[in-house]
């Protein structure tokens, strides 16, 4: 063996070949989806069901509904209460999971595969017939009443909570948290959630994804399960993504005695379904996707201001957000918005080099096999397949649509869809420390909020 | 048997002490390098808390082959993930990549074993120490409840013992950090003689010692370690309450409840890792089924934490609903946790199920296997555990986790922490 040169990093090993797991679709009678993937090693299924039952549709009257809807369904059915569905699952190994997002609500939980029938079967029971017991029902708004309050006083969770309204015109839904407000929950009752759950839970708009060990056996139980389902919801309407603003306006929610300013900084962004999606994830990770971004490597590596500083897109059904993100020491508060300004003009005005760009492009088609490794990472890739209608082979050419992407494109999605002119700046943390210095920068009125407005 | 798959791994070792464990698996294109270092926070001196933290950083700052700022760049521009974390046994770093890049791996984490100090200087060194001091903001000061775990080291360890302090360190001695304290904290642990690696995933099994050796062989093995700072003996139990009150910006109030339980290792800490899921894991919990199915509680946690100097601690907490008396709060979170002096089969098998599903569900990644192969061979020197801990757990019976509660679960072997909503 030749003497090692360390000077140079190592060359890699010819390319092993990867395909995305093979995706399988069927319609059930009564409408509902089942897509399968056998993947993996393991002796274990997720099971996931998905439904059009996102805060999107709750109406902003009744914020807080989608969430509040989702998490009954586990508390009770006709033949088993709350208690006896935790214990059964979780004597079987299965932890259920819910989640509700704005497009869409899931109730999904891994199992050894031995008892994958006897879990799909109390998945099934919960799906289809909530009992939405008085006493649940009371429990968990209080709960979720609860979860409000101490949301506020958590600076990271604060900013998530109101950013929204800053970016979007308050008849968007996206304007408002998703977990509902004081006075919206605290309206909610016990039929608002029969209501809700009539009209957007059925068949025809939602999914069960199966990953995993997957075998006919199971695929006949989840037919037999979920077959005879016959309520229908309804289809959602199109819902107001309209901005909050049309210039860059600065907002403090004033959290006293914060030692730290919790930022976030945007605009509305894309849906889904924009067709410049790839160009569009490869200009944001360059921007503040990966740890050698540019907001990274300025705002931390650079000036230590940071932990760390990110920025996403949030492609969702109808345009979600634009963010940019990171938390800095009171102090470096404006210095630190100064710079990101810094670094958002100055990708739209010069764009990025041909070596960011190959480097961006080459982490996100090489990261997609890392993280595909267990049944719940490929359950997700089947979700965003149903909740988006994307064609079941989209991921087989996912990687061609990122290798496709050029610095000229780059530059134009930098400059068509981030817009430096109209950011929603908003910062959770001490006025007092940092009022002054925002007002200076004078990139735009600056409002100070109530912690509680 | 089917719902027991076992991980294969081969063993060796580096003529300079160097462990090296390869769990082969080709089933998909992806491979991860892990290395473990015997050195945390426990082994920080006095005036210098944090600085193992601080140092791991520094670990991503270059090496004499490495440019600043390579080590992310090189491994995100393949497609890569990477990190590194500091507890307080162990530091941790580990990158999972395409497995055709498994030399940049090898390359990038022997550069900095061998070779990190040329790439020391005192703007690197002001750097990070800002990065980490809004780390600790981020985590601990600008957090509600975020110095819980500083506040119960500090009680349940006297202040001669290596836990007594956090991993993240106080922000003073963090400001006291020098560069020579890099250069004698590098000689002092940073040697192969001190490190576990493990390879896991999709390479070539023939050819892999001689890749380590061709890395690794050349840096040579570092002095004797030198033992832990302080008094690392402990009473089994605490014999008394410790009781501390803090008022903060909190929105509600809650109750940490932390026992000392024998340290991870020990057959009895199998029965506190039982323990504590009977108590916290899950909506069918005990914990869940007395405070917060009746109202009284917000969330609630319990976890045994798996340290394996003196004694380790099981903690739990919970937080009230609005309303809720903290004092209520306290007495039934006591009495919830005393209920498994009596505990059945039903909330045994229950803990036990959910430990293996999730052994299952975490051993489908690469990296969560080689980091477990790391961690038995670290602190065991028994990588098969990552096979037999498993029976560990399934052998503990009711009746195991009834004396343990009997022995730990006493009002004299405990601390008790009570967070308050600050009066203005």
């Amino acid at each position: 063996m030749s003497t090692l040169d360390r000077s140079v990093a190592p060359a890699p090993a010819p390319l092993r070949e990867f395909h995305f797991p093979q995706i399988r679709r069927q319609t059930l009678d009564n409408g509902m989806t089942v897509l399968h993937a056998v993947h993996g090693a393991a002796p274990i299924v997720t099971i996931h069901f998905v439904a059009d039952a996102g805060a999107v549709r709750e109406g902003n009257a009744r914020a807080g509904l989608a969430e509040l809807t989702a998490n009954l369904l586990e508390t009770g059915t006709g033949t088993r209460d709350a208690q006896q569905i935790a214990v059964e699952l979780e004597t079987l190994g299965a932890q259920l999971e819910t989640a509700v997002g704005w497009d869409a609500a899931s109730v999904s939980l891994t199992v050894p595969v031995a008892h994958a029938a006897t879990a799909l079967a109390i998945l099934g029971e919960i799906i289809m017939r909530p009992a939405f017991v008085d006493s649940e029902f009371e429990r968990l708004k209080q709960e979720q009443l609860g979860q409000i309050v101490q949301r506020r006083q958590d600076p990271r969770l604060l900013a998530a909570d109101v950013t929204g309204r800053y970016l979007y015109a308050q008849q968007s839904p996206y304007s408002r948290p998703l977990i509902g407000s004081t006075e919206t929950v605290n309206t909610l009752g016990r039929h608002d959630v029969v209501e809700f759950y009539s009209e957007h839970y059925g068949p025809s708009t939602s999914a069960v994804l199966l990953v995993g060990a997957v075998d006919n056996e199971l695929l006949d139980a989840v037919r037999g399960t979920f077959g005879d389902w016959s309520t229908d919801a309804k289809p959602g309407a199109d819902v107001s993504t309209e901005p909050a603003a049309d210039r860059t306006m600065v907002h403090i929610v004033d959290r006293p005695g914060s030692v730290q300013s919790e930022l976030r900084i945007g605009h509305v962004g894309l849906a889904r379904h924009h067709p410049d999606y790839f160009p569009v994830l490869v200009m944001n990770a360059i921007l503040g996707g990966l740890f050698t971004s540019r907001l990274n490597m300025n705002l931390r590596e650079k000036h230590g201001f940071t932990y760390g500083a990110r920025s996403v897109f949030a492609f969702r059904r109808y345009p979600g957000p634009f963010v940019i993100q990171t938390a800095v020491a009171n102090d470096v508060t404006a210095r630190a918005v100064e710079e990101t300004l810094r670094e958002v003009n100055a990708l739209r005005d010069s764009g990025a080099t041909v070596a960011e760009v190959a480097a961006a492009r080459d982490f996100l088609n090489g990261i997609l096999p890392l993280e595909l490794q267990t049944t719940e990472q490929l359950a997700a890739r089947l979700a965003e397949i149903f909740v988006f209608g994307l064609p079941d082979d989209y991921f087989d050419h996912y990687r061609r649509g990122i290798a496709a992407v050029t610095p000229d494109d780059v530059l134009r999605v930098a400059r068509e869809h981030i817009h430096a002119d109209r950011l929603a700046v908003v910062v959770v943390g001490s006025a007092d420390a940092i009022q002054q210095p925002l007002d200076q920068l004078a990139i735009g009125p600056v409002q100070k909020h109530h912690i509680n407005d | 048997m089917k719902d027991k798959p076992v991980v294969r791994f081969e063993r060796f070792a580096l003529d300079n002490g160097l462990r090296v464990i390869a769990a082969h698996d080709p089933s998909a294109p992806v491979v991860a390098v892990n290395l473990w270092y015997n050195v945390g926070s426990r082994n920080e001196r006095e005036g210098r808390t944090g600085f193992a933290h601080l140092f791991e950083h520094m670990m991503f700052q270059g090496s004499a082959h490495v440019p600043e700022n390579a080590h992310f760049a090189l491994i995100e521009k393949v497609g890569g993930s990477l990190n590194g974390s500091t507890w307080l046994d162990r530091t941790n770093y580990f990158e999972t990549l395409p497995s055709h890049h498994l030399e940049l791996g090898l390359w990038l984490e022997s550069d900095r074993l061998g070779w990190l100090l040329p790439a020391m200087t005192q703007q690197k060194l002001d750097n990070q120490r800002d990065v980490v001091k809004n780390e600790r903001r981020w985590r601990v000061d600008n957090q509600p409840y975020g110095d819980w775990d500083e506040q119960i080291q500090a009680m349940m360890y006297p202040p001669d013992h290596p836990y007594h302090h956090s991993v993240i360190g106080s922000m003073e001695d963090l400001d006291a950090a020098t560069l020579e304290d890099v250069e004698a904290f590098f000689r002092t642990f940073y040697a192969p003689n001190n490190a576990v690696l493990t390879v896991a995933g999709d390479f070539d099994p023939a050819s892999l010692p001689e890749l380590v050796e061709r890395y690794f062989g050349d840096i040579p093995s570092g002095p004797q370690i030198p033992p832990l700072p302080g008094r690392t003996e402990l009473d089994p139990l605490l014999g008394e309450e410790i009781r501390r009150v803090v008022e903060q910006d909190v929105a509600l109030p809650r109750v940490y409840m932390s026992y000392r339980v024998p340290a991870y290792g020990s057959s009895e800490f199998y029965a506190a890792a039982v323990a504590a899921h009977i108590l916290g894991e899950g909506k069918g919990a005990v914990l869940y089924r007395k405070l917060i199915r009746t109202g009284l509680a917000q969330d609630v946690v319990a976890y045994a934490f798996p340290i394996v100097v003196g004694s380790a601690l099981l903690v739990t907490w919970a937080t009230a609903m609005p309303g809720v008396d903290v004092n209520v709060l306290e007495r039934e979170l006591s009495n919830a946790i005393s209920e498994l002096r009596n505990v059945d089969d039903a909330d045994v098998t229950r803990a036990v199920r959910m430990l293996e599903a999730a052994r299952l569900r975490d051993l489908q990644r690469i990296d969560e296997r080689a980091d477990a192969l790391s961690m038995f061979t670290m602190l065991f020197d028994d990588p098969d555990r990552i096979n037999t801990e498993i029976d560990r757990l399934r052998a503990v019976t009711t009746r195991d986790v009834r004396s343990f509660a009997d022995r730990y679960f006493g009002e004299t072997n405990r601390g008790v922490l009570t967070y308050l909503p600050r009066q203005s």
